[in-house]
């Protein structure tokens, strides 16, 4: 049949990108991108993030970093490691139990993602972490861009050996201009080990920020995962979390803050691949403004992960007429004997509430940051630590204040 | 092949029943599976303008409905079959096809009694619920008033006259283009446009016939309206166009229900179907499929690609779709609700069923344009054997839908370890008043379920056909009367073979 086929118009941003892939002597991806471009709607998995359409050009790859800014969040305990422009940089002396490297190429597995791939092709080194026994300073991996506007990629490799407990903070921000950012991290999580891991984008107002935390968690391990957008101009975080041995549970969660001309992104994929395991997602989206709140969750049982129990949930509240809150939790189940479920829910705020408050003399702002604290808190609630809880606490008051 | 005549004697505490129930289950199962040797008027092989041309001729249709198709046709040579569906079969090849089949004894029936005898044999073999042979009879009973479409043209309306004295117009989309050309004109492709989708524009290109029904303002039908699709010509592709108008104030319940013969090769089946309800119309439509969903080893079976859409263009007014699914081996289909009056309400309730290697991607979208506009879906997958079955919807709020309200409930079932089931909704909500609500679940008939139902002496499959005829009834009672009964009959049917 005749059809005449439309080859990929490519746009700036397409084009910058092949030259780097280029420049950086991956011409099998520069090759790929020049024949897919960049994913549109019509590729499910970035239905609601169109990257050709909202990526209007891309900065030039990123140099050493020579300024330095302040760090996004300071913990007083926490024992930090700074990752600058891509590059891993000299730390202090680790405390007990931890292993600090750096190892050449990235970290992520193969994935069919873009963003996997990008952040393949220009991670030239990762961060590579080892942790083992009960590892009790909090580890922050604070991410930075310096500089003039760059195109930056960032990798971190973590291992957590069996039986071993530990809590990773980690934050990206920089200096004050349009960077694009890919971050990566891939953490295994051992047997019977326990983890916490955050992540907070901070980064300033026209950035654009993507992240992929890869989780591989063996038998008996339990993962606790919190999320949060706080800033950007455009943010897409990807969880890939993949159960590889039986017993193990999953907590993972996401606040995505959106503010008036944000578009802010969550894609999910938790993969039961064997029987016998546990995961709660919980995410909550707050749109403000003329902005896009976008959650995509998949939940893959396979064929023999029997008696799997998975639950997923997302929560939007939208506090202005222009905001959107798109969302897409999808289940994908092979196995039988399965508990699996999902819930979606989207509104405004209460008006009985706003009434109540209200009608006890606190003013109409006030009242909606009161209720939309009581709506996030749950997402906070569960981090043990006090000081972490206070300072994730204190990001999302910021937000709440801090109205655009 | 041995059968229960054969077997001399019958242990003890086994009944004759039993044996001839096992002993069915040896023979294929699809029981509407036989062709009706009627000498068919068809056109060449093959997909072309000239195809096109030939169906316009053939239906003696005026030149702006040959424009109208040739346009489709044009648009259609440069879209792309869509991907995205959770559906594996091996490329359509357009040009083996046949894109026209009249059965060629009836060039214009006017009556029953004119219909080829075979024709009606074959309706009595089908047995769901039209009865043709007690409306032949003349039993008063059944109020249905049937149109028939076999292969590709409507075969016989009954019923019409009693409907046209209180103005109702109820027939086929060929005749409608010819006697009711300005009501056509003015509706056809205004809820799917053209250009809407792959298989829409084929359709629009090459579709052959269909019903057509117009309902006036302030008439409620005082029957339910059916029309019979079958399939029965070798390598033809059905191509039925719907075409349903309630104006202001009117009601119509519409019953559609579909079978195929048992044929080696795959059958596509690309059915558009537009609903319009004008202010505080209901339009109810109601679905049973079961064509032809190819053998045990997943061989032949229908492709069933439809787009269904409603349009709730006046305010207040409703429409409702209920769908059982357990047919064909490909189900792509996705009957819609624009919602586009004020205080409009769209419904949806589904119940697929997926045995052998059957493939159902279906669901169903509520866009909420209008104000004070609520949707409900109730959507129920049982998936057995080695299918996979997925709901797909989607719900939308647009920014100037004040208060809109969705409320979505989707099940899955799985029965056996080599199934899938799946959901991928989309809620899309860009206003702050609208309040959308979405749960699903996937389980398994539980051990303690089965038990309970085998204790009390139903065998396996009996326990399995009641437990899942409760996890649908929600849905089955929103089903008329005629399709409840018959309904429940073809989930246990089609879930025969699925344990053990």
């Amino acid at each position: 049949m005749l059809k005449p086929k439309m080859p990929v118009r490519l746009n700036a941003a397409e084009e910058t990108l092949i030259a780097q892939l280029t420049g950086a002597g991956d011409s099998a991806q520069a090759e790929r991108l020049s024949v897919t471009g960049l994913p549109t709607r019509r590729v499910e998995s970035y239905h609601y993030t169109d990257l050709k359409m909202l990526l209007k050009s891309v900065p030039p790859l990123v140099g050493a970093a020579n300024t330095a800014s302040a760090p996004a969040l300071r913990l007083a305990g926490a024992y930090r490691l700074l990752i600058a422009n891509g590059e891993p940089q000299a730390s202090a002396t680790a405390p007990a139990g931890v292993i600090v490297g750096s190892s050449d190429g990235a970290a992520l597995s193969v994935h069919d993602d873009v963003l996997v791939r990008l952040n393949t092709a220009f991670a030239k080194k990762s961060l590579s972490l080892t942790l083992e026994g009960t590892v009790d300073p909090i580890i922050q991996i604070d991410r930075r861009t310096e500089g003039t506007a760059a195109h930056s990629a960032s990798s971190a490799r973590i291992f957590v050996a069996d039986d071993s407990s530990a809590t990773i903070l980690e934050t990206y921000s920089g200096s004050d201009e349009a960077h694009l950012t890919n971050n990566a991290s891939y953490i295994a999580v051992g047997r019977n080990a326990q983890v916490t891991h955050i992540t907070v984008d901070l980064s300033s107002d026209g950035v654009t920020h993507f992240a992929t935390n890869e989780y591989v968690l063996a038998e008996g391990a339990k993962l606790r995962t919190l999320a949060i957008h706080a800033g950007s101009a455009l943010a897409r975080t990807q969880i890939f979390a993949k159960f590889a041995g039986e017993g193990a549970h999953a907590d993972i969660a996401g606040l995505n803050l959106v503010d008036d001309g944000q578009h802010l992104d969550f894609t999910l994929d938790v993969n039961h691949a064997v029987p016998n395991t546990t995961s709660q997602e919980v995410f909550k989206q707050v749109g403000r403004g003329r902005s896009k709140a976008v959650f995509q969750g998949k939940i893959v049982v396979a064929r023999d992960a029997q008696k799997t129990d998975a639950k997923m949930m997302m929560q939007g509240l939208m506090l202005s007429d222009q905001a959107e809150i798109l969302s897409k939790p999808e289940l994908e189940i092979y196995a039988d004997d399965v508990v699996c479920g999902h819930g979606s829910t989207c509104g405004e705020l209460d008006a009985d509430s706003m009434f109540y408050l209200m009608s006890r003399g606190i003013s109409r702002a006030e009242a909606e940051t009161m209720l939309v604290r009581g709506f996030l808190k749950e997402v906070l609630d569960p981090i043990e630590d006090a000081e972490l809880n206070e300072a994730l606490t204190a990001v999302v008051d910021d937000w709440l204040v801090g109205g655009k | 092949m041995m059968s229960a005549l054969d077997i001399p004697t019958l242990k003890e505490n086994i009944d004759r029943e039993t044996v001839d129930q096992v002993l069915s289950l040896d023979v294929d199962k699809y029981k509407y599976g036989f062709s009706t040797d009627i000498e068919s008027d068809m056109a060449p092989q093959g997909l072309s303008e000239d195809i096109v041309r030939f169906i316009s001729a053939k239906k003696n249709e005026p030149q702006w409905m040959l424009d109208w198709r040739l346009d489709a046709y044009r648009r259609w040579l440069t879209m792309d079959e869509p991907a995205w569906a959770k559906v594996h079969y091996p490329q359509l090849d357009f040009q083996d096809m046949y894109f026209y089949a009249a059965p060629k004894s009836t060039p214009a029936p006017t009556s029953l009694d004119e219909v080829d005898p075979e024709l009606l044999a074959m309706y009595d073999k089908l047995g769901i619920p039209l009865k043709e042979r007690e409306i032949l009879a003349g039993v008063e009973r059944p109020n249905v008033a049937v149109d028939a479409v076999m292969d590709s043209v409507s075969v016989v309306t009954t019923f019409r006259e009693e409907l046209a004295k209180v103005g109702i117009i109820f027939c086929s989309i060929s005749e409608a283009i010819r006697e009711h050309a300005e009501l056509v004109q003015k509706y056809l492709g205004s809820v799917v446009p053209v250009t809407d989708n792959y298989y829409a524009t084929l359709n629009s290109a090459v579709f052959t016939d269909g019903s057509f029904v117009y309902i006036p303002k302030g008439v409620r039908c005082p029957m339910e309206l059916s029309t019979y699709f079958r399939i029965n010509e070798k390598k033809t592709g059905q191509f039925e166009r719907t075409l349903i108008i309630a104006e202001d104030d009117s009601y119509v319940s519409y019953l559609e229900g579909c079978t195929a013969p048992m044929r080696d090769e795959s059958q596509l089946h690309a059915a558009v179907v537009e609903l319009v309800a004008l202010e505080n119309a209901e339009i109810k439509y109601s679905t049973v499929q079961n064509w032809y969903p190819g053998d045990k080893d997943g061989k032949g079976g229908i492709y069933n690609f439809v787009t269904k859409r409603g349009d709730c263009r006046g305010n207040g007014s409703k429409i409702s779709w209920t769908q059982v699914e357990t047919g064909s081996a490909i189900t792509w289909k996705y009957p819609s609700c624009i919602l586009r009056g004020d205080n409009s309400r769209g419904e949806f309730y589904s119940i697929a069923i997926s045995n052998g290697y059957q493939q159902v991607d279906s669901g169903t979208k509520m866009i909420h344009l209008g104000k004070n506009t609520s949707s409900k879906i109730i959507a129920k997958g049982i998936a057995a054997g080695f299918s996979d079955n997925t709901y797909r919807g989607q719900v939308s709020a647009h920014a100037k839908a004040k208060g809109a309200r969705n409320f979505t409930q989707c099940d899955s079932l799985l029965i056996g370890d080599k199934c899938g089931a799946h959901t991928v909704p989309y809620i899309e909500s860009r206003n702050a008043t609208a309040v959308f609500e979405h749960e699903a679940t996937t389980s398994k008939i539980s051990d303690d379920q089965m038990f309970y139902c085998q204790q009390r002496g139903l065998n396996e499959e009996e326990a399995v056909a009641l437990i899942v005829n409760g996890f649908v009834r929600d849905v089955l009672q929103h089903l008329p009367m005629e399709f409840m009964v018959e309904s429940q009959k073809l989930i246990a049917i089609s879930l025969e073979g699925s344990v053990g």
